[in-house]
């Protein structure tokens, strides 16, 4: 008996090993598939083109859109997207995949998150293709254009929009006796005093961020067209007047309660889709996550961000986030994969209408005056969002981000905690310039 | 065939020694060789792969970590590397961190399971599997999911601070993800929580190996049950609790999950882990491969000094 038992289970662990093997080669397999695509595809039907992006509701969408445009003028264009997840996975698989310098492995177009570009382009320049003469340039904002700009050249086709927007809970700005138009062309000063006031009648802060890596100080430094980083990429932290008052006022808001500090993402746009805080200050792509608390339909609406006093070249504009199309040397057909881009994120206003419900929003200024930009959003109380965004965009100071953004990026945030808990600025500060200059190998 | 053991027994060696018996001589080597060979041919696909995968990875880090220079554009550097590690700020705060965790939470750790371990190793215990069980699931969970409800727990408006104000003890909740020592310590319970019962699984099968006529003989003696734990119990297990021990100072400091998932390395830095630096320099921040394996090396001397310590320490065996 023990023995038919023993038999039993052991026949079952073997089946059941055999059929787990089974499906892991066939998933290894259709995986090595995918990444072998490229190459032999690519080879063989040059009218073939493979992405790797993320956010299929987003990113994707365009893609598709666009090859369906494409596909009107060639019929026998193919576009195969690749979901990769998120930036993150992009990133390591570039990395990975340009150490080893096989880029075999690579797509023909690959999506880049644009405080990266200048950081990918400088450690793998052989990754990129030059696309200067090949894209009109001139219809896409500057501000946006300049991150994928690598000593005057272009690399990158400018995709969706990251200007700054200030989204405000009306109805919470009526309670405390405020309209959105005391919220518009101000400037921090004005801001702090206000939030304050609204804090106390309302009980509710009018911002929120993710502590520790917070994009509120670089969304003003850039909105005075300051950098972290000069004109010759050399790192300016400590003798940066501009990023002092950022600081000051940062830490104001934090110490006044009017801006409070999330662990992480989801606490962050937890804090004002459920309503805890009346307001945000980040790229326009937030528009998709505040619609999404429902209830709160018609009490937002969108303004532009407070600029700096008394910093020569303060604007009320600044950008935050989004990405830029690039295409990679292993792509075998560059003069296809230009032409779709010309013929369609940088030609078409129908591929960025057929997506504006996407919440894409374009950077490629036509755009900004088709009808469907046009139009009415209810939630935001009836603005026509779309083309307020692309005309904000439009302002936008460009800067040189530069390739160690996010080395410099940290090292302040590092420095400002430091400063929450006493250290005096300056020290804090020149620590954090040390911190960069070491990354950078200048010690 | 007989004739060759015979040849190897006492009573066969004076013949052997007697006849010029190439022919048993030879046998008795051939026989000898052929097994050690049959013993190398098993070995050697094995040994092989371990070649191929780890030490030439190995070997490569190393000749990379005398390099430096961004991403793909590496050029011979000799000793900056190592000389860069000893100024970098970074470093010596992830160092410092990785030592906290290591001699905080591992002697913790390592008494819980033990103390664990010895009461669900009673006999008159009920339900002993399923307690057992209950401890050693947090380690079947992924690394990512747990570190990630811990996150969610210890947050601002989190379950804990939840709890807390409930009970009147926090009047609002406190930033345990925000303050450098409490961050600290968030890490160090979720690191208890889940290799305790890892740890536990190891002492209960050395406990199994432990004679109960001994524990007999103690408490007829008149032992109480501290003495009989730590006078007997313990030296038994010590082979047991080397073991545990190195696996514990080699998981610990190469922390990498928990510094990314629950805290990010902490505000400014506080609770960040050496595995997680090394991540940031190849991939967040520009990359510089070289440093980094520079960094991987100086792991994998403190790790084998740590074990080397521990090994003389702790093996009784000659």
């Amino acid at each position: 008996m023990k023995k038919v038992i023993a038999m039993l289970l052991t026949l079952a662990l073997t089946a059941g090993l055999l059929s787990g093997c089974g499906q892991a080669n066939s998933n290894s397999s259709a995986a090595s598939a995918a990444t072998s695509a490229p190459s032999s595809t690519a080879d063989t039907a040059s009218h073939k083109l493979t992405v790797w992006c993320w956010d299929m509701n987003f990113n994707g969408a365009a893609m598709n859109k666009a090859a369906e445009i494409y596909k009107k003028t060639d019929p026998n264009f193919e576009l195969e997207v690749v979901d990769q997840g998120d930036w993150d996975t992009v990133q390591t698989k570039l990395s990975t995949i340009a150490s080893s310098k096989d880029y075999s492995q690579l797509p023909d177009i690959i999506l880049i998150q644009d405080n990266a570009f200048q950081k990918n382009y400088k450690g793998y320049p052989d990754v990129f293709v030059d696309l200067t003469n090949k894209i009109d340039y001139s219809k896409f904002a500057e501000g946006k254009t300049k991150y994928s700009v690598v000593d005057g050249k272009n690399y990158g086709v400018p995709f969706d929009n990251g200007a700054v927007i200030y989204g405000y809970r009306t109805d919470i700005l009526e309670q405390a006796g405020y309209t959105i138009d005391q919220f518009t062309n101000i400037t921090w000063s004005t801001w702090l005093k206000q939030a304050k006031d609204v804090l106390q009648k309302t009980g509710k802060p009018l911002l929120s961020c993710q502590a520790g890596s917070s994009d509120i100080i670089n969304m003003m430094l850039q909105s005075a067209g300051a950098s972290l980083f000069d004109a010759q990429g050399n790192v300016n932290i400590v003798n940066n007047d501009v990023l002092y008052k950022v600081a000051d006022t940062y830490m104001q808001m934090l110490k006044d309660g009017t801006c409070i500090e999330c662990t992480d993402w989801s606490g962050y746009t937890d804090s004002f889709t459920s309503g805890s805080v009346a307001g945000t200050m980040t790229g326009c792509w937030i528009a998709a996550t505040i619609q999404k608390a429902e209830d709160q339909k018609g009490k937002w609406k969108i303004t532009n961000i407070p600029s700096l006093d008394g910093v020569k070249g303060a604007t009320n504009y600044s950008n935050n986030g989004g990405s830029t199309w690039a295409v990679t040397s292993n792509c075998k057909n560059v003069d296809l994969a230009a032409d779709f881009f010309a013929k369609t994120f940088a030609g078409s206003t129908d591929l960025y209408d057929g997506v504006a419900n996407a919440g894409v929003l374009a950077t490629y200024l036509p755009a900004a005056k088709s009808s469907v930009y046009s139009q009415p959003n209810e939630f935001f109380g009836g603005q026509p969002i779309m083309q307020i965004i692309t005309e904000y965009a439009s302002h936008v100071p460009a800067i040189n981000g530069g390739a160690y953004y996010y080395d410099a990026r940290d090292a302040v945030c590092n420095a400002i905690v430091k400063i929450q808990s006493g250290t005096d600025a300056k020290t804090a500060f020149q620590e954090a310039e040390d911190t960069v200059n070491f990354s950078m190998g200048k010690n | 065939m007989r004739k060759n053991y015979d040849a190897n027994s006492d009573t066969g060696s004076s013949k052997a020694a007697v006849l010029p018996s190439t022919q048993d001589s030879g046998h008795r080597l051939t026989l000898k060789r052929r097994q050690s060979l049959a013993g190398w041919i098993y070995i050697f696909p094995a040994a092989l792969l371990i070649v191929v995968m780890s030490f030439y990875p190995m070997i490569q880090a190393l000749i990379l970590s005398f390099k430096t220079g961004v991403s793909n554009n590496m050029k011979w550097a000799g000793v900056y590397n190592y000389t860069r590690l000893v100024q970098d700020k970074v470093f010596i705060q992830a160092l410092l961190n990785t030592f906290i965790y290591l001699l905080i939470q591992v002697p913790i750790m390592l008494i819980l399971a033990l103390i664990l371990a010895s009461i669900l190793n009673k006999p008159s215990l009920k339900c002993k599997g399923l307690f057992r069980t209950l401890i050693f699931l947090p380690c079947a969970t992924s690394l990512v999911s747990y570190s990630i409800i811990f996150r969610t727990l210890f947050a601002i408006n989190g379950y804990i601070n939840t709890v807390l104000i409930h009970l009147g003890i926090l009047s609002t909740g406190y930033n345990f993800l925000g303050h450098p020592n409490s961050a600290r310590i968030v890490i160090i319970i979720a690191l208890i929580w889940r290799w305790t019962g890892y740890n536990m699984v190891f002492y209960l099968s050395g406990l199994q190996n432990i004679d109960s006529s001994v524990y007999e003989a103690a408490k007829l003696d008149g032992a109480s049950k501290s003495q009989t734990f730590w006078k007997i119990t313990v030296p038994l297990l010590k082979p047991m609790i080397l073991l545990t021990a190195i696996m514990s100072t080699n998981g610990t400091l190469q922390l990498f999950d928990e510094s990314v998932n629950i805290t990010s390395g902490g505000p400014a830095n506080a609770s960040i882990t050496l595995s997680h630096y090394i991540y940031n320099l190849s991939f967040k921040y520009m990359p510089n491969f070289g440093y980094a394996a520079a960094i991987s090396y100086v792991i994998l001397v403190i790790v084998a000094v740590l074990a080397f310590l521990q090994m003389k320490v702790g093996d009784t065996r000659d």
